[in-house]
């Protein structure tokens, strides 16, 4: 069981930041009109305003590189837990930022696919 | 109290009970509890505290730069996103760190810690 979390939260985490950074207005279909993010303290609800303000980010090209996930299955919510610490590049910059970021995962019922209900993006200032 | 208030009041009981008795983190986790610390996945309140106690170093104090909570859901819970600086007695550079707390709120109006998950942030 403790195999089957770490490997979907991996599995979603490549599917977010691959999406991310390749069509950045696709991660509407990550969020749902409950879902939540603090973005650098920055607080949005909802996936057309979340979308809203992942697309207006200043850059038009970034890469995500991950460097640690990990996940645990949160009992009570039958959601996942889980926490990812990488490094963004942006075109055009030298030097890579780091970032954390918590994304909370609930299952869907109905197609057996998860969706971002929460979500905490902070960069790590050195 | 509003979530942004209660989140910040149990990190800084979390933070004070670790730097002055970690012994007492026990009362903060149940058995159901789950702990990820540096990639080591440790269960239950017990066997959390035993780890949290062990850790190499007599003394420490934490310092916390960041705190972002969010309702996590019909359940009660709320989920917090810490990062802050670990100043160990006797070392010169504190170490930086990020930490996923996921507490769930008891009947008896106090949280306790359901996820756990701490991470160093290396430069």
């Amino acid at each position: 069981m403790e195999e089957q979390v770490e490997t979907l939260g991996k599995s979603f985490v490549d599917h977010y930041y691959h999406l991310f950074d390749a069509d950045r207005s696709s991660l509407s279909s990550l969020y749902q009109p409950t879902s939540m993010l603090t973005f650098e303290g920055q607080k949005f609800v909802g996936a057309a305003d979340i979308t809203a303000k992942l697309r207006g980010l200043p850059f038009d090209q970034c890469k995500h590189a991950v460097s640690t996930i990990d996940s645990q299955a949160a009992a009570a919510t039958g959601g996942i837990v889980v926490f990812v610490s990488g490094s963004l590049h942006l075109l055009g910059e030298e030097h890579p930022l780091r970032f954390s970021q918590v994304m909370f995962h609930l299952l869907p019922t109905i197609h057996g696919t998860f969706f971002v209900q929460n979500d905490i993006f902070r960069l790590n200032y050195g | 109290m509003d979530p942004d208030t209660v989140a910040k009041a149990f990190v800084e009981h979390y933070y004070s009970t670790f730097d002055t008795n970690r012994a007492g983190l026990v009362g903060l986790y149940q058995d159901g509890s789950m702990l990820t610390f540096e990639g080591q996945k440790i269960q239950g309140a017990q066997n959390i505290a035993a780890k949290l106690t062990s850790l190499p170093f007599e003394q420490c104090k934490h310092s916390i730069t960041t705190v972002d909570c969010q309702p996590s859901g019909p359940a009660g819970g709320m989920v917090v996103f810490v990062s802050g600086n670990l100043q160990l007695a006797g070392e010169q550079h504190p170490l930086k760190f990020s930490q996923v707390m996921f507490h769930l709120m008891p009947t008896q109006g106090s949280f306790f810690v359901f996820n756990d998950i701490f991470r160093l942030n290396y430069a």
